[in-house]
This record gives C-alpha cells, structure tokens and sequence, in this order.
C-alpha cells in the first residue's frame, strides 16, 4: 500500500500558459518513455525479482515514478488551464479540446493514447533490468530534448530535477542488474 | 558487490560500478540538485554545449 503526502516531490512552476509546450511535455505523461510508462512497468515488474532487494528497488523506483507524473500533471495543467479553445485549435490542440476540454489526458507529443505496449515484463529479471535501464535513459533524453524546447526558465528548472534522477535511477537499477547477476550466479541459474 | 578487475568481469554481461558512500550535501541541497550525492550530479546544458 501507499501513504499519500498531499504536496509534490519538487516544486511544478511555469512561467506562464504555453500550449506549444504542454504538447510536447505531455509525452512525459503518457508517451513511451513517459513516467506512467515507467510507474507501471516497474511495479509490476517487481513481482517476478528474484531477491527481497531488487523488489523494493522496483517498488522504490516505481513509487517515486507516480510522484513525477503528479509534477508533469501539474506542469501541463499550469500550462494549458487558462487557454480559450481558439488558442487551442491555433496551437494544433482542437482535437484534444474536442475529446477533453483543458482536461488532462495519457498521449504522446503527437497525441497518440498511452498503451500497454510501451512497457515489457518478460520474467527474466537480467531482461526486464535491462529494459528499465534503457526506460531510465531514454526519459533522461527526452528531458533534454524537452529543455532544448522552451526557454521557461521555471519549467527549465523542474525538467532538471526529473532528468537527474533518472541518472539516479539508472544507477539503482545498475546495482539491481548487479545483485540479480551475482545471485544467479551464486545459485548456478542460466 | 560486483569486482569490476577485468579479469573477473564475465563476458555478454553488463555492470555497473556499485556507488559507495564518499560524501553527501545537506539534504536541502540535494533536493534542489535532484540528487544528494554530488558524484551522480550530471547538469545537462543544451544540445548547442552537447555538441560542442
């Protein structure tokens, strides 16, 4: 189970409404390389670790994952909330008013809905840590990608705590890959 | 804990150095950083800086 804490991880500022920018960041919301991806590939992934260890790295790693999507929620809700739906449609955004108003919905940067084919659990722990390792850096690019898209020095400043602890994370699941390799190892598994 | 002496590293199998604990920033620093550990700050600085 999980203990809400009723305030973000790290503070969600925006400069001011920004449709341009809220299609492109949305993809962090609900794209491939996105936090549900992550959130939802690592905490059920965990199940089927091999050791009590690498399950609370998932759980850990996952559970900090659903508290990124609360701050790119809120970043493309401060970005979008005060648009009229002409600004929408001139921002390439009438589709989306037209199925969701100013609502918030699991897409990626071209609007494609979010699908469970973005994430992989292949009961193999070395397969799935590789699998997050390659999530953690193709978010990390997307972040920079992102950052090279808006000069919002606020929402500059929040891509950049998201980016770094995907290097963080990828670090962790290093240590996961390491542990699973030597338990295997140790219990002569192939 | 991995050995990362190439001579014990197994071929078709990746690693990644275990951290070990060097030092920290106060835990105010580390939130703004992203991380607590200076050793895992990697600030990005644009993809002109990138290239460059």
């Amino acid at each position: 189970m999980w203990i809400y804490e009723k305030k973000l991880q790290y503070p969600a500022k925006v400069g001011k409404t920004d449709l341009r920018m809220a299609k492109y960041l949305v993809t962090q919301y609900g794209g491939p390389d996105g936090e549900l991806s992550a959130a939802l590939r690592y905490l059920n992934q965990r199940y089927s670790m091999p050791t009590n260890v690498t399950k609370a790295i998932l759980t850990d790693i996952g559970t900090e994952e659903m508290a990124h999507l609360e701050i790119i929620a809120t970043l493309v809700y401060k970005l979008t909330k005060d648009a009229s739906p002409e600004e929408m449609e001139r921002a390439g955004l009438g589709g989306h008013y037209a199925d969701h108003d100013n609502a918030l919905y699991y897409v990626d940067a071209t609007g494609n809905p979010w699908t469970a084919t973005y994430i992989q659990a292949k009961g193999d722990p070395v397969a799935d840590l590789h699998e997050d390792m390659a999530a953690e850096e193709k978010a990390r690019a997307t972040y920079q990608w992102l950052i090279d898209l808006t000069d919002d020095p606020d929402l500059i400043d929040t891509l950049n705590f998201l980016r770094v602890r995907e290097i963080v994370h990828f670090q962790r699941f290093g240590e996961a890959l390491d542990l699973v390799q030597e338990y295997q190892n140790s219990k002569h598994i192939f | 804990m991995n050995d990362m002496n190439p001579i014990m590293l197994r071929l078709a199998q990746a690693y990644v150095p275990f951290q070990t604990y060097v030092n920290r920033w106060d835990p105010t620093k580390g939130l703004m950083m992203g991380t607590i550990f200076p050793e895992l700050y990697r600030p990005y600085y644009g993809r002109d800086r990138r290239r460059g």
